[in-house]
């Protein structure tokens, strides 16, 4: 259960003050997927790394099942992304350069699981999104899909909590979008891990079980109700 | 994240860039050439220096001369001293007499006590051929001489040891044909007799040939006789002269098994100024430890270059790379593992710059041993030796060096905010 209790971001100071993410609360629960959406500057990207814990708010807070990671120390917010939390980005980020295993062990390595349990785990992720062949292929040789894949080989791995996906589908054509969109809710399903899509797409954000809507940095209650 | 897991990583970046860092390592690795060249030959100078000492002075021998006024203000005028001297435009040298010969004599440690002396002679002559120039000294045991022919039997009955470059000019065919042949030295004293100076010949025969040595501090010091030949052409060569019957110095012997440290401080608790075989070695070292050090100085002064060299290429890695280390912070990656993934390539970079510098001076050092040897005529003597500790030394220092220079541009990797560092556009 992830609570959002009264969060505001403010940037600039004073005259030039403006609210990113105005006053938002909402819940939601363990195994839900869920869609924040809105327009560019509407503050859902900034939403979405308040929850990850990557940026702090002005006020607020954030409970991850009781815990307010907003109180923790910085040490321990790492701690909890690499054991709990995992990232897809429009732009992949995935190291052209590194085979795809060491794409997916960065994680593991971050996490320090040991060497002996990494390539089990490396192995599955990469079955998991059908990429089983391509385990010693450089990342700069795959398809803008595979890459997509692959970098959800590397959210996986490590068996997150949460998985935060910004656009995932905004770089990919339709058919390879609809193939990572299904390997997204599919594992959100199995699993019971609660996956956050931030997204412009209507399509992928009806998908969802749930929809958050932000104007301005608002709630946007008009659009849908929110839990 | 484990620290080998970031080794590893910081490697395989280094890999992906690899033009960058073989050339940012070479700026490292001029320096390590040159300083570990420079060691190798600071080394193999020391040896060399040592061998040239112990192959022309004796370990068990000490030098002493008389203690030196102690107050050496060269500006004021100095007050008389009673006591052998000479002047030599005004620098004072004293001198031992006989009496300080024996009073060193009785001290407990010396075996023998010789007085030194600075003949000069005229010429050296063979008979029917030219007069030469040439300086003849003590025959001591225990100092290595390398015979070509003959050998030291007999040089207490009149007998020179020659050196072979003067063969030629005494008319020899070879060395063997020069073994038992005369030769004269001829001496001037300082009296005047009947208007005529003084000159004295003396006759010696030939016992032995010697290579005029490479480790010789003179290419004429080779000519070697007897304590009484010497003694005898010294008094004569200072008949009518302060000098007579005085001595510069003397040479002291200390007893086999003896330790000359405690014969030194001996001879120096009755008033003079004894200086051991490895003092007046030292004054060698310490000449080539400064040549050393200034050409350590210009390594360090490479290494200084290749410091600025490494602190670009890693600024340029960290802003090359900020999406990756964006990924890395936003997937639970800690500030200090990030700072020191690039420390560490930093630390990479060393090592590499540092083994191939080192590997290359001691290739470079291997292959120009005997080129070096043979231009300076030293023989099979190595002037470049390499210590694998101070090898390793340096290369150690060099990483440590690098992972300093690695500081800022870690920090501003470890300082980078992951959200403005996954912004895309």
């Amino acid at each position: 259960m992830i609570e959002v209790k009264n969060l505001i971001k403010t940037y600039g100071k004073k005259d030039n003050a403006f609210n990113a993410v105005d006053d938002v609360s909402f819940n939601i629960p363990t195994g839900t997927s869920v869609a924040i959406l809105g327009k560019s500057g509407s503050g859902k990207s900034t939403l979405m790394h308040i929850m990850s814990g990557l940026d702090k708010p002005t006020s607020g807070e954030i409970l991850i099942d009781g815990q307010n990671i907003l109180k923790l120390k910085q040490k321990d917010i790492d701690k909890f992304r690499s054991k709990q939390m995992s990232f897809i980005f429009q732009s992949f980020f995935v190291q052209a350069k590194e085979s795809c295993y060491d794409n997916v062990s960065l994680p593991l390595e971050i996490a320090k699981i040991s060497v002996g349990k990494r390539r089990k785990m490396i192995e599955a992720a990469l079955a998991a999104v059908d990429m089983s062949e391509k385990v010693k292929a450089k990342a700069k040789e795959l398809s803008g899909g595979q890459k997509q894949r692959l970098a959800v080989a590397r959210a996986i791995v490590n068996s997150p909590q949460i998985l935060f996906a910004d656009e995932p589908t905004g770089n990919l054509d339709s058919v390879t979008g609809g193939m990572v969109e299904d390997l997204l809710f599919d594992y959100s399903k199995k699993n019971n891990v609660t996956l956050i899509i931030v997204t412009h797409d209507s399509d992928l954000a009806k998908r969802c079980e749930m929809q958050i809507h932000l104007k301005d940095g608002k709630l946007d209650t008009s659009k849908g109700k929110v839990v | 994240m484990k620290i080998t897991d970031i080794i590893i990583r910081a490697g395989r970046s280094l890999k992906q860039a690899k033009a960058r860092t073989l050339l940012t390592s070479l700026a490292i690795g001029v320096g390590a050439f040159t300083i570990v060249l420079s060691l190798a030959v600071g080394a193999g100078g020391r040896e060399y220096a040592s061998t040239i000492v112990t192959s022309n002075t004796n370990p068990q021998e000490l030098f002493v001369q008389p203690k030196m006024d102690a107050n050496n203000d060269p500006k004021k005028p100095q007050k008389y001293t009673d006591g052998p001297a000479i002047n030599y435009g005004g620098y004072v040298v004293k001198l031992l007499s006989q009496d300080d010969i024996d009073k060193i004599a009785r001290i407990d440690g010396v075996k023998t006590v010789r007085p030194m002396y600075s003949t000069t002679i005229k010429y050296i002559v063979a008979e029917g051929h030219d007069k030469y120039q040439a300086s003849v000294r003590v025959f001591r045991d225990g100092v290595r001489l390398e015979y070509v022919a003959g050998n030291a039997d007999g040089i207490n009955n009149d007998g020179i040891i020659i050196t072979d470059n003067y063969l030629e000019a005494f008319g020899f065919a070879n060395a063997g044909d020069a073994i038992g042949k005369k030769v004269q030295v001829a001496v001037e004293s300082g009296l005047v007799v009947s208007g005529q100076v003084d000159v004295k010949t003396f006759d010696f025969n030939i016992v032995g040939v010697v290579k005029s040595s490479a480790f010789a501090a003179s290419p004429v010091s080779g000519m070697q006789i007897s304590q009484d030949n010497i003694q005898a052409i010294y008094d004569h060569g200072t008949q009518g002269t302060p000098l007579f019957g005085k001595y510069e110095g003397a040479l002291v012997l200390a007893n086999d098994g003896q330790d000359v440290k405690v014969v030194k401080d001996a001879i120096n608790n009755v008033g003079y100024d004894a200086q051991t075989a490895e003092d007046l070695m030292s004054f060698i070292f310490q000449f080539i430890n400064v040549l050393q050090a200034i050409l350590i100085g210009f390594g360090i002064l490479a290494v200084l270059t290749s410091v600025f060299g490494i602190i670009n290429t890693q600024y340029i890695s960290v802003l090359e790379r900020t999406q990756q280390i964006g990924l890395m912070k936003a997937l639970g990656m800690r500030r200090r593992d990030v700072g020191r993934l690039f420390k560490l390539e930093a630390a990479w970079i060393g090592l590499l710059g540092g083994t191939i510098g080192a590997g290359l001076a001691v290739v470079a050092g291997t292959v120009a041993n005997p080129i070096v040897s043979d231009a300076l005529n030293i023989g099979s003597v190595r002037l470049i030796i390499f210590e694998p500790i101070s090898v390793g030394l340096v290369i150690v220092g060099l990483v440590v060096i690098s992972v300093v220079s690695g500081i800022l541009p870690a920090r501003k990797a470890a300082k980078l905010n992951p959200i403005e560092a996954l912004r895309t556009e």
